[in-house]
This record gives structure tokens, C-alpha cells and sequence, in this order.
């Protein structure tokens, strides 16, 4: 029986690609950046400068990153036009999950934009910022409204990648009973909180 | 108190715009939604006087069985006829329910889960051009009692209405049809079209439409666990599509 119709697989192609490899990269990236802890010298020395040699790198972040991010983001505006919400009328946790998970889907596409305008684009034609990212964040950070927003980007790409596995459970059939479906849902909340003290670890961590 | 007060909005034709009518009627024990709206046909006038055409809406079992009198009540979808009077705040206000096409008042026009039952193959083929060979099907208890809590959907449409991925703006089947192909494929014989009723939710407007919002399972009146059948049905359908994609596994029928 050959695929008759596509439809699935682009769901599923949609739902693999917000854990693999994007999800996945926003928790490396959390880990990496929570070493801006160990100071300016550690940071761009051990950490970006490492990166920054791998061989390349260019395709591996266009590949690995850009690309998937863009089919999920692109296709997740698709899926968006579907949404009727109400969530007055069923004021239910995982029907307000459901809203939140598309509102932080926009939220998150501005944020990146900003964000990576900032650092990775900005660094193409500024060699001081790849030389001390360190210095270009802290100086970025320092602002109220930038460490605001970053706050804010990281709660809710935190929400949605926690929220998005908790669903890719059911939509995959790894979770089937509402007791499945309620603990695998706890989980992800433990691990979304893990993540999110590792975030605002490593944002402070540009402070000092 | 001594009187039922209902606002109701009414329309008149599909195309008609909708507009609010109230009645107040004697308070009398045991009433329901379903009983009250009978006894206001008897006598079909406003608090203002005015006698106005009867309400039309759709009721037929009168014990939750046939699912013909869900409509809106204060703002949520259900049957009417399970909606107890003393337990609603009033005015209680009466709504046709949402998503679906208003023919009359409170009646609306639910073909389109026909439509989908249709689509998705719900029911069990038992003529073929050969005897199957198969006397009565054998299933082990506790697979008939899980089976046994589908069969209960009596096709009221009150999952989809509270369904925010359901509506006209998309052409998603929403829960009950889902779940009747989670009872086809667990039916011994039913299981042989399994594949097919895969593939039929497998398209654009079946299973991966769901939103994973799960209002349907809070509200079904039945207690249908409809997010279970969404959940198994993701693992069907992955195996489904891994067979697919790599080809098939030894038969196990
Ligand atoms: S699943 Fe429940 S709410 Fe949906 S149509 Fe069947 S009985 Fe009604």
C-alpha cells in the first residue's frame, strides 16, 4: 500500500520537527548558554569559540536548525487558521494549553526574529560580535526591555516545546489512557520548569 | 419559585437573522429542558404578551439515549432532556448548537456527522462474496467493556460543538466519528477493514486535525473517553503509516 494521501505525514513531519531537531537545539542551546555563569573568558573562549570551529557549520545550522524551524513555523501558521477558541466557555487546562500553544507559536516567531537579527545575522557583518558574544549579550541584556523580552521568548518557547511533547504523546499513540496522558503531561511540566531555570540561569549569567 | 423563566433565540429560516424571545412558564417538579419546552408549545407566549409561532427544536428518546435534543443551555452544549430544571440558573438561556447549521430555532441540521461516519467506514461488513467461516466473534471481557464504552455514542454532536478545531471553517470530523473507527477496528470482524478506515482518517480532516484541546471528552455526555480513542488511534495510525512507508508486516489475521 503505497502513501495515497500526505496529509498525515506533514502533521507528523510537523510534530517530529518541533522535537527533533528543533526542540532538541533549544535545550543545547539553554545548556550552552547557562555557561555564561563561568564568566567572559570561559564563555567566549570554551564555549562559542568550540562552535564556531566546528567544520561546516554554516550548513549544519541552515540544515539542522533553519530549515526545520522554518517547516515548523510555517506550517504551524497553517494549522493556526483552524483555531476557533473559546476559552471562556471551556475553561478546561488543556483547552487553554491548546490556545497557548498557538499564541506562543506567534510569540516565539517574533522573538526569534529579534533574537537572531541580534546575535547570529548581526554577527555576519559585526566580527566583534563573534569575537565576544559575551560582551555583545551582556551589553544587549543590560537594557531592561531586551532582558524583558528574552524572559518572556524563553517562557514561551519553554511552554510550547513542553506543551508539544506532552501532545506529541497522544498524537504519536505513546500516551493512550487519561492516566498516561495526565502523568507523561506532568513530566513534561517538570521538565519545562528544569528548562526554564537553566534559561534565566544563563541569562543572569550575562549580568555578572 | 413559581416560574420558569427561558430566553430563547430563535430564527425563523437557515438564512434569517436570529433574535431573542423570553417566556416565563409555571414552575412545575421535575421538569427538564425537553419537558419545559413541551409545555411551552401548549401555549407559546412571550413575557411581553405576544403570541409568537411554537419553538422547534428536536427531541425524540427522552433518556439520553438518542442524542436528538443537545442544544446550548446557559452557554453549554448538552442534551436537553438530562438538563434538569432546578439545577440551571435562570433565565435559562437557549441556544441551537454551535457549528452546526440552523434549520428552525433550536433545530439544527447534524447530516454532516453522517457524512463522516460515512467517510470513515463505522460499521461492520458482514456480506462478502465468501462465508467468512467465522460463527459468533469471541472477545475477551475486558476488551468487549473498553469496546462497550463507544458503542454508548449516540451521535449528539456535542463533542464536535465544543470542538475549537470543529466548524465550518474547517472540514475536520471531530471526536465521535474518531471514536466509532476506534470500535469498528477493535470489532473481530470489523478489524478486517481496519486499513481502510485508517486511511480514511488519515487524510486532511481526520485524525491529525485534532488540536489535542480535549473539551470533547469534558463534555460528552456519555462519558465517552474520547481522548483515549484519539490516543490509540495515533498509535494505529503511526504503525499504519511506518507499514506504509516500508511495507507491510506478516499478516496477522
Ligand atoms: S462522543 Fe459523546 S458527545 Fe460526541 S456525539 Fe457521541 S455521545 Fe455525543
Amino acid at each position: 500500500m503505497r502513501i495515497a494521501n500526505p496529509h498525515l505525514l506533514l502533521r507528523r513531519l510537523h510534530s517530529l520537527f518541533g522535537l527533533l531537531p528543533v526542540g532538541a537545539f533549544l535545550v543545547f542551546h539553554l545548556w550552552e548558554n547557562s555557561q555564561s555563569r563561568f564568566g567572559a573568558a570561559h564563555y567566549n573562549g570554551e564555549v562559542v569559540a568550540v562552535l564556531q570551529r566546528l567544520n561546516y557549520l554554516p550548513v549544519l545550522e541552515i540544515v539542522v536548525i533553519a530549515l526545520p524551524l522554518l517547516f515548523h513555523a510555517g506550517y504551524g501558521l497553517v494549522i493556526l487558521s483552524q483555531m476557533r477558541a473559546e476559552p471562556r466557555r471551556y475553561r478546561y487546562l488543556r483547552n487553554w494549553l491548546y490556545v497557548m500553544q498557538r499564541v506562543s507559536g506567534i510569540g516565539i516567531l517574533l522573538f526569534l526574529i529579534l533574537h537572531v537579527g541580534m546575535t547570529r545575522i548581526e554577527s555576519i557583518w559585526r566580527v566583534t560580535v563573534r569575537e565576544d558574544l559575551f560582551g555583545h549579550m551582556q551589553h544587549l541584556l543590560t537594557q531592561p526591555w531586551i532582558f524583558t523580552v528574552y524572559v518572556v521568548g524563553l517562557l514561551l518557547s519553554v511552554l510550547h516545546l513542553a506543551n508539544g511533547m506532552a501532545t506529541l504523546g497522544i498524537v504519536w499513540g505513546l500516551t493512550t489512557s487519561a492516566y498516561a496522558q495526565r502523568l507523561f503531561g506532568s513530566v513534561c511540566a517538570l521538565f519545562g520548569l528544569l528548562l526554564v531555570a537553566i534559561g534565566i540561569h544563563g541569562l543572569l549569567g550575562f549580568l555578572s | 419559585m413559581s416560574t420558569i423563566n427561558l430566553r430563547i433565540r430563535r430564527q425563523d429560516n437557515p438564512d434569517s437573522q436570529p433574535y431573542w424571545q423570553a417566556f416565563s412558564i409555571p414552575a412545575a417538579a421535575d421538569h427538564n429542558v425537553v419537558s419545559v419546552l413541551l409545555a411551552l408549545r401548549d401555549n407559546p407566549v412571550t413575557t411581553s404578551g405576544e403570541r409568537v409561532a411554537p419553538v422547534i427544536w428536536d427531541h425524540n428518546c427522552m433518556e439520553e439515549v438518542c442524542g436528538s435534543c443537545a442544544m446550548l443551555i446557559n452557554g453549554v452544549p448538552r442534551p436537553a432532556c438530562s438538563a434538569l430544571i432546578d439545577s440551571l440558573i435562570q433565565p435559562i438561556r437557549l441556544e441551537p448548537m454551535p457549528k452546526f447549521p440552523v434549520v428552525r430555532d433550536l433545530l439544527v441540521d447534524r447530516s454532516c456527522m453522517d457524512a463522516s461516519l460515512r467517510r470513515v467506514k463505522a460499521w461492520i461488513e458482514i456480506d462478502g462474496a465468501w462465508d467468512t467461516g467465522l460463527g459468533a466473534p469471541r472477545i475477551a471481557p475486558v476488551a468487549w467493556s473498553a469496546n462497550y464504552l463507544y458503542s454508548r455514542c449516540m451521535s449528539c454532536g456535542v463533542c464536535l460543538s465544543a470542538c475549537p478545531q470543529f466548524g465550518s471553517h474547517s472540514d475536520f470530523i471531530g471526536a465521535a466519528p474518531l471514536a466509532q473507527v476506534r470500535l469498528m477496528n477493535a470489532h473481530p470482524t470489523g478489524r478486517y477493514d481496519k486499513t481502510e478506515r485508517l486511511h480514511a482518517i488519515m487524510g486532511a480532516g481526520g485524525l491529525s486535525d485534532c488540536g489535542n484541546a480535549q473539551n470533547c471528552v469534558r463534555v460528552c455526555p456519555k462519558g465517552i473517553p474520547l481522548t483515549t480513542a484519539i490516543g490509540e488511534l495515533g498509535r494505529q495510525t503511526t504503525l499504519q503509516a511506518l507499514q506504509d512507508l516500508f511495507g507491510e508486516s506478516t499478516p496477522s489475521l
